[in-house]
């Protein structure tokens, strides 16, 4: 068989179902090997548009995402979702083309160095050129993107390779050794847990993609220690669980931030101290030990120096420090200063007057899906406002672009979510800024008769960027008016994507109803007022102590 | 402050453009490396950096390569060791 047929048989040999990407001619024996394939692909209008909705596949059903593009211009569409890729630990698998090996270097047509742009996003990256290594690159790269902490691949496969004869052979795997957790560090961990007065988890990410959301609940069901997530965290710890304050960080819950300020254990599960997370870094829980548990050793001591540190599989570490510690915890006092804390700093929902108050409508929303739901946002205050909000029964169920924060994340990786879970609701919940980084993907979702609800969130404005100008820079407005915007339900019509505005806050329960119970997609545009800002707010520099709010704003 | 790295890598093309671009993009400066093709198809790399953060943010993100199979810190040694080393 051909190279290009061996790269379809490979992808089928990994249980790939569903491709996404764009033809161009670097990979068109790809293409051709793909015609008539099991291999499904699911075409995108712009490669950006399907390495994002591979994302969202990879993030919403825990598999590995597959996409193609050719070389060229197709490769480098996709540097910035391999880039969200590799900062969020997604596991991906991008296949380019590229042109023959005997013009490598010549400034071919569509000839881009591929593989050197690769270098500072992804965790790793191949360009083959023996045919022979071929299928051995290809197992490797679906290995090297799920173990250990996940994260995208690319490999970059000339023309010649792709038409060039050889004979499939399966290789040999490599099955990587866990990373199990030392007697002597578990016991040390064990030791500070117990000794602690005031311990706090700080959850993030790493617990979802280590498949240990139920060990974590386990740990915190048996413990009984309160708990805090990142943005890519939320979804781990069950909503309504006894001492969970939510999100902290920058727009994170008062209870929260206050909370981790005061605590004198910070066990720091799957995270990485993210600037967004700590604010000033050295008033960041400053009198607390730190434990911290992760399966990539380069966090730890990365920008804070653990007390203890644990590089594991959080799968084997969190039921073994279950059970060292079950039944000797002693923090009742602690736990009722945070259900104080809860308590003090809950949402106020009630927002008197006609407007349509965002958080308010995002949190009907949530309380009106059903058990099977994805939720993909793009990027700015209607992000925070979902991760403040909204809950989710599970990480896969929240899809975020949280370190990259990549505006145009939202509608692909939506798109990917639906393919990964057909009889899920999905819903992307957008701005109408970031709505038209990717818009060219409504087509996709016409052309599949994917069921996708898109909720358009719409103030005319580059709305965080307006926020931080006014907060920070004097008022000075400088290009964040878009009251320019397209009519979005007429263009989403051109779709077949039927929808409706609403404005009036009566509106909003009867709106949400109609876009869930519609069978096909369907986009509601709200249009909110501009001066709705993101609150609390912890200033740039500022340490998380110092959060702004709405009402110190007004004064 | 000086530190050196012992590292072996597989030889491939590009396998010193990701040695030396994680060393600039963690803060590091190199000033002295030497390379040497072993006959294991690894090749060893002896590298010297200059930085005021810990050396560990370098040795542990160099390690994370799929294709450094080895990264040791050396022992510190005085600015006139290195010199001569």
């Amino acid at each position: 068989m051909r190279g290009a047929d061996a790269v379809i048989k490979v992808l089928a040999a990994h249980g790939v179902t569903t491709v996404f990407g764009y033809p161009g001619g670097a990979i068109m024996p790809i293409y051709d090997a793909l015609y008539g394939s099991p291999v499904e692909h699911l075409l995108s209008r712009h490669e950006q548009g399907a390495a994002f909705a591979a994302v969202g596949y990879a993030r919403a059903s825990g598999k590995t995402g597959v996409c193609f593009a050719t070389s060229g211009p197709g490769a480098t569409n996709l540097i910035t979702s391999l880039a969200d890729a590799l900062l969020d630990s997604v596991p991906l698998v991008a296949i380019t083309g590229q042109v023959s090996t005997s013009v490598i270097g010549t400034d071919a047509f569509q000839e881009i160095d591929v593989l050197g742009m690769s270098l500072s996003c992804t965790k790793h990256s191949f360009m083959v050129t023996d045919i022979n290594d071929l299928i051995p690159t290809l197992y490797r790269a679906f290995e090297i993107a799920a173990e250990g902490r996940p994260g995208p691949v690319l490999v970059d496969i000339p023309k010649d390779i792709q038409i060039a004869e050889l004979e499939y052979k399966t290789p040999l795997q490599s099955v990587a050794d866990e990373l199990t957790p030392t007697l002597t560090a578990l016991d040390a961990a064990a030791a500070l847990l117990t000794q602690a007065n005031k311990p706090i988890l700080y959850v993030g990410g790493g617990v979802g993609m280590a498949g240990a959301v139920a060990h974590l609940r386990e740990f915190i069901d048996v413990t009984g220690i309160p708990s805090v997530a990142t943005l890519k965290g939320l979804g781990s710890i069950a909503h309504g669980t006894k001492g969970y304050l939510g999100m902290l960080g920058m727009h994170g819950g008062k209870g929260a931030n206050l909370a981790v300020q005061e605590c004198d254990l910070l066990i720091v599960v799957g995270a990485r101290f993210d600037d967004r997370v700590t604010g000033r870094l050295a008033s960041f829980a400053s009198n607390a030990k730190v434990l911290h548990l992760d399966i990539d050793a380069a966090e730890l001591g990365k920008l804070r120096q653990p007390d203890v540190a644990i590089a594991a599989e959080l799968r084997q570490v969190l039921p073994a420090l279950t059970d060292a510690v079950k039944g000797k915890m002693a923090i009742s006092q602690w736990q009722a200063e945070v259900e104080d804390l809860s308590r003090k700093h809950q949402w106020n929902y009630q927002h008197p007057g006609d407007l349509i108050y965002a958080p308010a409508m995002l949190r009907r929303l949530a309380n009106k899906l059903p058990e099977d739901s994805v939720v993909a946002c793009d990027v700015g205050q209607h992000q925070m406002w979902v991760a403040q909000h909204m809950w989710f029964r599970r990480p896969e169920d929240h899809l975020s672009s949280a370190g990259l924060g990549t505006m145009g994340f939202g509608l692909p990786a939506a798109i990917g979510a639906q393919v990964a879970r057909p009889d899920a609701t999905v819903v992307t919940v957008s701005g109408d800024g970031s709505f038209m980084m990717n818009v060219q993907e409504l087509t996709t979702i016409k052309r599949r008769k994917l069921p996708v609800k898109i909720l358009l969130i719409d103030n005319q404005k580059l709305g965080m960027v307006k926020q931080w100008q006014q907060l920070f820079f004097e008022e000075r407005y400088s290009e964040t008016d878009l009251s320019d915007n397209p009519n979005f339900v007429l263009m989403a019509s051109a779709f077949d994507i039927p929808g409706r505005t609403i404005n009036h806050a009566d509106q909003v329960e009867q709106a949400l109803d109609e876009m869930l119970n519609s069978s096909g997609p369907y986009m509601l545009h709200v249009a909110i007022d501009d001066a709705f800002n993101v609150w609390p707010l912890v200033p740039p520099g500022a340490s998380n102590s110092d959060m702004m709010d709405q009402m110190e704003k007004q004064t | 402050m000086m530190h050196n790295l012992e590292i072996t890598v597989q030889q491939r093309p590009e396998v010193l453009e990701r040695v030396l671009r994680v060393t600039r993009h963690r803060g590091f400066k190199v000033t002295q490396m030497q390379v040497s093709i072993n006959d294991d198809a690894s090749m060893a790399v002896d590298l010297w950096v200059e930085a005021e953060r810990a050396i560990e943010l370098l040795s542990t993100q160099l390690d994370k390569l799929i294709d450094v199979t080895h990264c040791k810190v050396m022992p510190a040694l005085s600015l006139g060791q290195a010199a001569n080393s």
